[in-house]
C-alpha cells in the first residue's frame, strides 16, 4: 500500500511537471490579456505536431525539436490572437473565451486535415523502467521532467531579469499604471500571446513524447491545464506550477479510491473545491 | 419525380418559352406522375449505402470493405441489375466515430434514401446508427461484435456477420487456458462489449481454476502507467487487451516499460500491422492475436479474391461486407419495393434453409428469377442468421508476433 501511494505520487509529480508548462502559458495569457484562452488546447496539439515534423520527418533530436514546437505554436498563437481574438476583446472576456473555444475547434481540424486522425509516436527508443524501493520511473519521464524544468527555469529568468519580462509583469499587475509609464500594452499583449502559446506547444510535445499524439492531444489535457491554473490562482505563474502539481498528484491519487475511468472528473472536482473554498486559488492572483 | 420535372423544365428553358410548350410539358409531366408506380420504378436505381471506417481506428479495413461492396454492385449492374433496376452505391466514411457515423448515416438515409447501410465496423458506431436505420426501415449489415447490438429492438433490420463478443471471448479464453495461462487479466476501454467480455473470461477462468482480474480504463488516453501498475499488482501472466489499435499501442508500451514479461493477446484489429510498425520489435515480441476467420476454402472467398486483385489476403471484415452486398442484392430480387423492408423480410429466404447453393449474387439473381430457392454460402462463412440477426458459428485464426511479423499458429 505504501509503495502504491509512493508510486502514484511519483507518477503525479511527473505528470504535474509536464502539465505545468501549458498551465503557465494559460495563466500568463490570463494575467495580461484578462480572458481564459481555451485555444491553448489546439496550440498544444500544434506544438506536438510541429515537434513531430521536426523529430520524425527531419530527424531532429527531441530537445531542439521542442524549440521548434515553441516557435510554431507561438507563431500560431501570435497570429490567431492578432486577427481573431484581439478584435473580440472589446466585447468582454466571456465573448473572447467563447471565440477562443471556436478557434481551438477550427485549429484542431486544420491539424486533422493536414495529418489525419491517426495516432503518431515520436522517433524515440523505448526502455524498461528503472526500479528502486518498489517504485518505477522511466528514463524518458526523467528526461521530459528535466526538459520541462529547464523551460520553466528559463521562463522565470526571463520574467525576473529581462526588460520585456518586467514589462509583462507590470502590465499584468497594473495595466493603468503600466500605460502611464509608457509601456506599450499592445506589444506586451503580442509577446504574451507568442510566449504563452509557445509554452502550450512545448507542453503538448512534452506530454506526447512519452506517449503518442493525435489531433485531440491538446483537447484531452485542456481540462487538467485549466484546473491547474484555477487551483493555483488564475493569473499567477508560480500558482500554475503549484496547481499543476496538485492536479497531477490528485488525478493519480484518485486511483486509490475510484476506477481509472473516472479520473478526468478529478480536474472538475479540483476546480469546484477551489472555487468554493478559495476562489482566488492557492496562491492568489498576483502574477509573479 | 421531382427530378423528372426538374429535367423537363430545364429542357424547356433552353428553348424559347411559349405558353403552348409549357402546357405541353406540364401535361407530359402530369402523365408521367399519373403513370403506375411500377413503370417509374423500372427506371429508378436502387441505392445501397456503404458506411465503413475509411479513417480512424478501423481505417486499415474500411477502404477494402467498401471495394468489396462496390465489386458486387458492379457485377450485378453488368449482369443487368436487380430485376431490371440498376444498383447505385453511395459510400460514406464513418471515421470510426459514432458522431461522424450518425451524420453520414443521416445523409445516406434522408438524402440518398438507401435501402441498406452496410459495413459498420466499430460497435459504438453500429450502436449509434442502428436506431436511425430501423426507424427509417433501412436494413443494417454490420461486422461489429458487441452482444448488445442484436439485443436492440431492431425489428429485424440488423444483420450481423461477425460472431458476437460472448462467443468470441469464450473461444479466446479457452485458448488462453490451453496456452498455459495461470493468472489471467483483461484490460480494455469502456466499449459496448467490455462488460460481456469480462464476464465470459471470468467464467472460463473460474471453470479452469485460474485467478482472474479485470480493469476498464478511459479510452483515448496518452498514457496508462497507473492502470498498468494497478493490473500488475495481481501478477498476471496472461493479459487480454479489449481495445483498439491506438490504446493498445499505448498499453503495450507501458506494459513493456513496467517490465511485464508475460503473454499478451488481443483481437487482430487491435494488435495490427500498424501497431507492429509503430512499436519496436521487443515490445510486441510474442504478442498473440485472434480474429474470426473467413471460409478461405470457399468458392465465394476465391471469387472475392479475384475481384479485388490477385495475391491480396482478404481480411475477415472485407469478406463479411462482400457477403452483406450479396445478401442484400438477392433479398431485393425476391420481391418487395426495392427498399429496406424488402431486404429485412427476404434475407433469410436466400441465406439459409436449403435450395440451390450459390456463392455470388449474379448466379443467385438468375436462379431467383427462374423461380428457384437459393441458399447463399459466403466468403465469411455459411451466413445463416438467427431470429435476432446473429450468425451461427465461425472459425478463428490465431497468430503470434515474431520479430515484428505475424506467424500463423492455428485456424480452428
Amino acid at each position: 500500500m505504501l509503495a502504491e501511494v509512493a508510486q502514484l505520487l511519483v507518477n503525479g509529480i511527473v505528470t504535474g511537471t509536464l502539465l505545468a508548462v501549458p498551465a503557465i502559458g494559460f495563466t500568463a495569457i490570463f494575467a495580461v490579456l484578462r480572458f481564459p484562452n481555451f485555444a491553448i488546447a489546439s496550440h498544444c496539439t500544434i506544438g506536438a505536431f510541429a515537434g513531430y515534423v521536426a523529430n520524425v520527418t527531419f530527424g531532429v533530436p527531441a530537445a531542439p525539436a521542442l524549440a521548434f514546437a515553441f516557435l510554431v505554436a507561438g507563431l500560431f498563437g501570435l497570429l490567431t490572437d492578432e486577427f481573431v481574438l484581439k478584435p473580440m476583446r472589446p466585447y468582454g472576456a466571456l465573448t473572447t473565451a467563447i471565440a477562443a473555444i471556436a478557434l481551438t475547434v477550427v485549429l484542431e481540424n486544420v491539424v486533422r486535415f493536414a495529418f489525419g486522425n491517426d495516432l503518431r509516436g515520436y522517433d524515440l527508443p523505448i526502455f524498461r523502467d528503472w526500479r528502486f524501493w518498489g517504485i518505477r520511473l522511466g528514463p524518458q519521464q526523467v528526461e521530459n521532467m528535466a526538459l520541462a524544468v529547464s523551460v520553466m527555469a528559463a521562463l522565470f529568468l526571463f520574467l525576473k531579469f529581462s526588460r520585456t519580462g518586467k514589462t509583462m509583469r507590470a502590465v499584468a499587475d497594473n495595466p493603468t499604471l503600466a500605460a502611464i509609464k509608457g509601456i506599450d500594452a499592445d506589444l506586451v499583449g503580442r509577446i504574451v500571446a507568442f510566449v504563452g502559446m509557445g509554452l502550450a506547444g512545448v507542453g503538448g510535445m512534452l506530454l506526447g513524447l512519452d506517449t503518442s499524439i493525435d489531433p485531440l492531444t491538446g483537447f484531452r489535457v485542456v481540462l487538467s491545464v485549466f484546473a491547474a491554473a484555477v487551483v493555483g490562482g488564475l493569473g499567477s505563474i508560480p500558482g500554475a506550477v503549484v496547481g499543476a502539481l496538485v492536479v497531477g498528484v490528485a488525478e493519480e491519487l484518485s486511483l486509490l479510491v475510484v476506477e481509472p475511468t473516472y479520473r478526468s472528473a478529478v480536474g472538475f472536482l479540483a476546480i469546484l473545491i477551489v472555487l468554493t473554498l478559495r476562489p482566488r486559488g492557492l496562491l492568489g492572483e498576483k502574477a509573479y | 419525380m421531382n427530378e423528372q420535372e426538374g429535367k423537363t423544365t430545364m429542357i424547356i428553358a433552353t428553348h424559347r418559352l411559349s405558353r403552348r410548350s409549357v402546357l405541353a410539358a406540364g401535361a407530359a409531366g402530369a402523365a408521367l406522375l399519373a403513370a403506375p408506380a411500377v413503370v417509374r420504378a423500372q427506371a429508378q436505381p436502387i441505392r445501397l449505402g456503404s458506411l465503413t471506417p475509411l479513417t480512424g481506428a478501423g481505417g486499415a479495413y474500411g477502404p477494402r470493405m467498401r471495394d468489396a461492396i462496390a465489386a458486387v454492385v458492379n457485377e450485378v449492374n453488368a449482369a443487368g441489375g436487380v430485376r431490371g433496376r440498376p444498383l447505385q452505391l453511395v459510400t460514406e466514411d464513418d471515421q470510426t466515430s459514432p458522431e461522424a457515423a450518425v451524420r453520414a448515416a443521416r445523409k445516406l438515409i434522408d438524402v440518398d434514401r438507401v435501402a441498406a447501410v452496410m459495413g459498420t465496423w466499430a460497435s459504438s458506431v453500429t450502436t449509434a446508427v442502428a436506431p436511425l436505420c430501423w426507424e427509417n426501415r433501412v436494413s443494417l449489415f454490420t461486422v461489429s461484435g458487441a452482444d448488445s447490438i442484436t439485443l436492440l429492438p431492431h425489428q429485424g433490420y440488423i444483420f450481423r456477420t461477425q460472431p458476437n463478443s460472448r462467443l468470441q471471448m469464450r473461444t479466446v479464453a479457452k485458448f488462453a487456458v490451453d496456452e498455459g495461462a495461470q493468472r489471467i487479466a483483461w484490460m480494455g476501454p469502456q466499449t459496448p462489449f467490455a462488460q460481456s467480455s469480462i464476464e465470459e473470461f471470468q467464467q472460463v477462468a473460474q471453470a479452469a481454476n485460474r485467478p482472474f482480474t479485470s480493469l476498464i480504463y478511459e479510452a483515448d488516453k496518452a498514457t496508462y502507467r497507473s492502470e498498468v501498475d494497478q493490473i500488475l499488482r495481481a501478477r498476471p501472466d496472461f493479459i487480454m487487451f479489449g481495445g483498439y489499435t491506438p490504446d493498445s499501442i499505448v498499453l503495450a508500451r507501458d506494459l513493456f516499460r513496467a517490465g511485464y514479461q508475460g503473454k499478451v493477446m488481443a483481437p487482430a484489429y487491435a494488435i495490427s500491422a500498424r501497431m507492429l510498425e509503430a512499436l519496436p520489435h521487443e515490445v510486441t515480441q510474442g504478442a498473440m492475436v485472434y480474429e474470426p476467420w473467413p471460409e478461405v476454402a470457399s468458392t465465394a472467398y476465391s471469387r472475392l479474391q479475384r475481384l479485388l486483385g490477385s495475391g491480396v489476403e482478404v481480411d475477415p471484415y472485407t469478406a463479411q461486407t462482400y457477403d452483406h452486398a450479396n445478401l442484400a442484392v438477392m433479398a431485393l430480387a425476391i420481391g418487395g419495393d426495392g427498399n429496406g423492408l424488402a431486404i429485412k423480410d427476404n434475407v433469410r429466404r436466400i441465406s439459409q434453409g436449403g435450395g440451390q447453393s450459390v456463392d455470388n449474387a449474379v448466379d443467385g439473381l438468375k436462379a431467383i428469377v427462374a423461380g428457384q430457392k437459393v441458399d447463399y454460402t459466403g466468403a465469411s462463412g455459411p451466413c445463416d442468421f438467427t431470429a435476432e440477426g446473429d450468425i451461427t458459428g465461425t472459425k478463428f485464426r490465431y497468430q503470434r508476433v515474431d520479430k515484428g511479423a505475424f506467424q500463423v499458429m492455428k485456424i480452428a
